[in-house]
């Protein structure tokens, strides 16, 4: 039973971060989306596993909570943003693509490096992944600044998200409901708001990269 | 001892020789001698690694202060053997090669300084007579560098990069120095070693740090690498061949025999650094040997490539034994030590051809050469054997090495502490990142170099070197394919060496011509594979020679239909190597111009095109010229003072004088 | 059986398997793709008919060829074939399998892979250096992410030998599906395809000069060299997929001196092998062939997975 519980762990935080790091080397935006939904689902699986495995029934209530607004609707709606946009490629990112996957290399080590340090006060089974989660973080951050998009900048919020939430599961076994619950419900605002502002800049200048509005100052 | 101090006075009758004796004779005695003492001094070195007694030598006549204090162990022994295997060679070498300015007296006696400098480093067992070698070597070789100077102009330039690089190094090795001696009011290296300890540990590290930086600049590491692809190609080739194989093998051994030797081995994080310098310059060095035409740039920067991996091992070695694994520990410096070994064998070879090729060819560019094969068909044999023992061909030397390095790392992931485990990761990544690299630049040189057809006139009418060139060549290349297939037998070797600097025994090596790490677990047989691959290579060449005529039938090459293709349409150096170039633009940033001019009569159709495409390194065009610059402006100020006024002069000289009184 | 015995015919065994296997898998991978694009396709039999037919023909040079021409198939066929002959594909204990060590097997086949690239420049026309620039510099890319992904299986038994990965596998069934070896897996499926030249990376049955990889450095070659070198690239392809079969499922692998287990074993290894052509033969068909220039892309996901695979070995021990 335990060998099962910490395999799937095991699998379920692997593929939180592999979801995260497919989001930087994947252009279009349907299948960074999908990457997305794959990582609300792994994100839920965790939840799921450790609450299974402590008869910790407010966790369950999370993972439930997780999988809708993460596995559901976060991309759904995503999707629909994207779709009203023909040319759905992040195709000039700041840094390109193979420099940004070796930088997330890089800092997939780093938050080994930092992360053991951490988990070492108490390894057990769920803590010593916790550096899964933090690369997971940090390679959201490194989309967040490098991405022009807005949609792929929405992602890396997302990705943020989604590790925060991943070593908060794996440091304490789940935070207060209410917590998640407010965090999720930010998420899925800003997607929301996301989805109007696309809504009413698309309307009236057909321009979405962020890096261009700087000229709509004047 | 006694062995060795004869072949350093043969060396000096060598030097002498070169300085004294007539032309006709000059080149010929002094390359003799010259040989004939580094073969003493291989000797000797054998016979101290074969289980020998440790000997030491003083004499208080020679130098001042302190005298000259010579000391034979099994670390120095190893380096001693790297430098006069290499320098054996170079001086066989330098009875064809040498000609013009470099067979003049000066050059001669200088060389021969070089080369015997190069075996008294390693061995110098106190401060005054490590310096004296070191400035002895670092001097010789700055003049060494000069002398082609009529023919390239690069050289004068090159030579003072490397001037001032090496001065600033040599001074922070002093410094250095001198800096755990006073303390102990010490100047010989075992006085040091018993007081290191006493040390508080600042002292140590600041030391450590100082001594650091010259040596690696010496080993070419980056970023203290900018003096090396300039100088080295500047050089002769002999003495290309020395500095890239031994003179760098010195900085190496520096930072074992001070971190370990004389310091104890310190703290994980100095190791860290070392690791650091190797990785960066493992893969920097890759990087820009794969995109360099010239040939000895190329090797030069393929150089700091393979110095890069050795440094990791040295920094694995140190890391490991700060952690408690002093098993592991002894492999990855073993695997340090021999890469160097394998390397001053394969690098001194190449070296040694490419300036076959430079005297024969007229040029060592690559987009100026091609087809040599069918003029110089030994030197390309050289070429080729150098080139797979670079890139890791098994069973030639690259690959035993690097085999034991990854063992290390391997067996090093063991280990508890992130630092050590984190130090593994970059020495496998960086062992990962180089191999196909060197691959792509060593193919180039071979497929570019050697095959095809001929893209200018010298390389059309080039022909074979002369004899004594192709045996110093060849004579390098048995080792290399020595260490490859049977680095099992020098195994005892470098244990020895290994235990000197990092004590306790380990892992004992079976005698047999593969390696067994017995305890450890893992192996190699690179002398079966070698069979199972010549047996192979025989019979598939039997059976598909017996099917079909004997000759092949000569056609013409296919051009899409179109007839007599020209050699300026074969891929050049340059567009072989531009799409690696393009991935890694970020790191590289290569500059290209492309000039059209159109015909007076219409600009749709072009009269002439030019492109021009160059790499400038990253590290001088950013880091030194600033600093450069910065100096300079000072140097303008400072001018200003001096007007040539002899008033002001003794004005200066009179304010110093009441400064020093009022604030003695 | 004693054990010399063993170990002699199980290297023969596997030598024959792959030699032949090899020509099958790929003739197997383009029915598949036949059949999935609506067309009937060769027989799977027809890359071992055109080795045999090549191998009669006249022998052609250029001009200006080196020695080196004729000398790069034969040794890209023998490194190939010393590489499947120190693997574990047939049994954990071939002849030399104490010196099957991952990095020999790596090192040989990039030996191979600069033998062809040589082979490729030597008649000195554009294409073949245009192919052997290409096929090196994806060779160079797809390095690291091979290296890193195979220290990552073989960080759980601290060994690069492949035997001892292969029985630490066996002995623990549960390290299959750690995230670490699945990360490994996706890391090593898009080295294999890189280095065997299949679609993504590069058309195998691509006829137009520009967009050649491996065809372009063979352009020069005919006759029975033509034959060792094709047949060299289809070892290449069996070699690979069955260590990679091999090492995330190495059931079926002969441990012990028995007859029955050596069937069993050939079995089991055409078995997992079609499993992968299937897959890759799949992955073809689903995708267009990239940019050169987009293949970097492709190469570092695969660095950053094999990386990935460390980290989470190293973090999940």
């Amino acid at each position: 039973m335990t060998s099962t519980y910490v395999a799937t762990l095991e699998l379920a935080a692997g593929a939180v971060l592999l979801s995260a790091v497919m989001t930087l080397w994947r252009r279009s935006v349907s299948s960074i989306v999908a990457m997305l939904r794959l990582q609300g689902v792994a994100l839920c699986a965790v939840a799921v596993d450790l609450a299974l495995h402590e008869n910790d029934r407010a966790l369950l209530v999370t993972g439930a909570l997780v999988l809708v607004v993460k596995g559901v609707v976060v991309p759904t709606v995503l999707r629909r943003v994207a779709k009203w946009d023909p040319r759905s490629r992040e195709s000039r990112p700041l840094v390109n693509v193979p420099a940004s996957l070796v930088f997330a290399a890089g800092l997939i080590v780093l938050s080994y490096v930092v992360g053991t340090r951490i988990t070492s006060l108490s390894p057990d089974d769920a803590t010593r992944l916790a550096p899964l989660g933090l690369a997971t973080v940090l390679v959201g951050y490194f989309m967040l600044v490098t991405r022009r998009r807005a949609v792929s900048k929405i992602v890396g919020l997302i990705v943020v998200d989604n590790g925060i939430a991943l070593v908060t599961f794996l440091l304490t076994s789940g935070v207060p409901l209410i917590v998640e619950l407010g965090s999720s419900l930010d998420v899925m605002l800003v997607v929301v708001v996301l989805q109007f502002l696309m809504a009413s800049v698309r309307h009236h200048s057909r321009i979405d990269a962020l890096t261009e509005l700087r000229e709509l100052r004047d | 001892m006694t062995l060795l101090l004869v072949a350093l006075g043969v060396g000096a009758l060598a030097a002498l020789a070169g300085a004294a004796l007539a032309r006709r004779w000059r080149v010929a005695v002094a390359s003799t001698l010259g040989a004939l003492g580094c073969v003493l001094a291989v000797f000797a070195a054998v016979t101290t690694l074969r289980g020998g007694a440790t000997t030491t030598f003083h004499s208080a006549q020679v130098l001042p202060l302190s005298g000259v204090s010579l000391t034979l162990d099994p670390l120095a022994a190893w380096f001693i053997l790297v430098s006069s295997i290499v320098g054996a060679a170079a001086c066989v070498y330098n009875v064809g090669y040498a000609h013009g300015a470099l067979a003049s007296r000066p050059a001669q006696s200088t060389f021969m300084l070089f080369t015997f400098s190069l075996i008294a480093v390693p061995s110098a067992s106190n401060i005054t007579t490590f310096m004296f070698g070191w400035e002895l070597m670092a001097l010789s070789s700055l003049l060494l560098i000069l002398t082609e100077h009529a023919r390239h102009v690069e050289a004068r330039s090159a030579a003072l990069w490397y001037g001032v690089m090496t001065q600033l190094g040599a001074a922070s090795i002093l410094l250095g120095l001198l800096l755990v001696s006073s303390h102990g009011s010490a100047q010989s290296f075992a006085a040091i070693s018993a007081h290191a300890a006493g040390l508080s540990p600042a002292t140590r590290s600041l030391a450590f740090l100082l001594v650091l930086g010259g040596f690696a600049s010496k080993a070419g590491a980056v970023p203290l690498h900018v003096w090396l692809p300039k100088a080295h190609p500047a050089a002769p080739s002999s003495v290309s061949a020395l500095m890239s194989s031994a003179m760098v093998a010195m900085g190496v051994y520096g930072i074992i025999r001070v971190g370990q030797g004389l310091l104890h081995g310190g703290t994980v994080w100095w190791w860290f650094a070392v690791t650091l310098l190797g990785v960066v310059s493992a893969m920097y060095g890759a990087l820009h040997a794969t995109t360099s035409n010239d040939l000895k740039r190329l090797l030069a920067y393929s150089t700091i490539d393979i110095i890069g991996l050795v440094l990791t091992g040295v920094g694995a070695a140190g890391a490991l034994k700060d952690s408690g694994q002093p098993m592991v520990a002894h492999l990855a410096l073993g695997a340090a030590l021999l890469l160097v070994l394998a390397h001053a064998a394969f690098k001194g070879a190449l070296f040694l051809a490419a300036g076959a090729i430079d005297r024969s060819a007229g040029t060592r560019d690559l987009d100026l050469l091609g087809g040599l094969i069918h003029v110089m068909p030994v030197t390309a044999t050289v070429i080729v054997f150098g080139a797979g023992a670079i890139m890791a061909v098994p069973t030639l030397s690259g690959f035993s090495s690097e085999w034991l390095l990854l063992q290390s790392f391997l067996h090093g992931f063991t280990a508890l502490s992130t630092p050590v485990v984190i130090v593994m990761l970059l020495g496998t990544v960086a062992l990962a990142l180089t191999g196909g690299l060197t691959a792509v630049a060593f193919v180039k040189v071979i497929g570019i170099g050697f095959l095809g057809r001929a893209r200018s006139e010298g390389a059309a009418n080039a022909h074979e070197a002369s004899r004594s060139m192709l045996v110093a060549m060849g004579a390098l290349t048995i080792p290399s394919v020595f260490l490859g297939v049977a680095p099992g037998l020098v195994g005892a070797w470098w244990e020895r060496a290994v235990s000197l600097a990092l004590g306790r025994s380990s892992d004992p090596y079976t005698p047999s011509t593969g390696v067994v790490l017995a305890r450890l677990g893992g192996a190699i047989a690179p002398a079966a594979v070698l069979v199972a691959l010549i047996g192979v290579m025989s019979l598939v060449w039997l059976l598909s020679q017996n099917r079909t005529a004997r000759h092949a039938r000569r056609v013409d090459a296919w051009g899409c239909g179109r007839d007599g293709q020209t050699s300026r349409m074969q891929y050049t150096a340059t567009s072989f190597a531009e799409p690696l170039q393009r991935v890694f633009a970020d790191v590289l940033r290569p500059q290209s111009d492309v000039e059209v001019t159109h015909v007076v009569e219409s600009r749709y159709y072009e009269q002439s095109l030019s492109y021009e495409s160059r790499i400038v390194d990253v590290f001088e065009a950013r880091g030194y010229r600033p600093i450069i610059g910065w100096v300079l402006r000072a140097g303008g100020a400072a001018r200003r003072l001096q007007n040539g006024s002899l008033d002001r002069y003794l004005a200066f000289g009179f304010g110093a004088l009441i400064a020093i009184l009022v604030v003695g | 059986m004693t054990g010399w015995v063993y170990a002699g015919s199980a290297t023969l065994i596997q030598v024959v398997t792959v030699g032949l296997g090899g020509p099958l898998l790929v003739g197997l991978m383009a029915k598949v793709k036949a059949r999935a694009e609506g067309r009937v396709g060769a027989p799977v039999v027809q890359p071992l008919r055109d080795l045999r037919k090549l191998a009669t023909k006249e022998r052609l040079h250029a001009r200006h060829a080196s020695p080196v021409l004729a000398l790069a198939p034969v040794v890209i066929v023998a490194s190939t074939t010393v590489a499947v002959a120190i693997s574990p594909l047939v049994s954990t204990r071939p002849l030399l399998g104490s010196s099957a060590d991952i990095l020999a097997v790596v090192y040989l086949l990039l030996t191979g892979s600069a033998a062809a690239a040589l082979g490729g420049l030597d008649v000195g026309t554009a294409f073949g250096g245009m192919g052997a620039s290409r096929a090196m510099t994806i060779g160079a890319l797809a390095e690291p992410a091979l290296l890193v992904a195979v220290i990552a299986l073989s960080l759980p038994s601290h060994s690069s030998n492949l035997p001892r990965i292969m029985a630490s596998t066996l002995a623990h069934p549960d390290w299959v599906l750690g995230p670490s070896r699945l990360l490994a897996l996706a890391a090593l499926v898009i080295v294999v395809i890189a280095e065997t030249g299949r679609i993504p990376v590069d058309n195998p049955s691509t006829h137009l000069e520009l967009t050649m990889v491996h065809e372009a450095m063979t352009l020069e070659y005919a006759g029975s060299e033509l034959a060792l070198v094709t047949w060299g690239e289809s070892m290449r392809v069996g070699l690979l997929f069955s260590l990679v079969a091999n090492l995330f499922v190495p059931w079926g692998i002969s441990t012990h001196a028995t007859v029955l287990s050596v069937v069993v074993a050939v079995a089991s290894l055409a078995a997992k092998t079609m499993l992968v052509a299937l897959g890759v033969a799949l992955i073809e068909v689903r995708s267009a062939k990239l940019r050169l220039f987009r293949l970097p892309e492709l190469l570092a996901g695969g660095f950053v997975l094999s990386v990935l695979a460390v980290v989470t070995g190293l973090v999940t021990r």
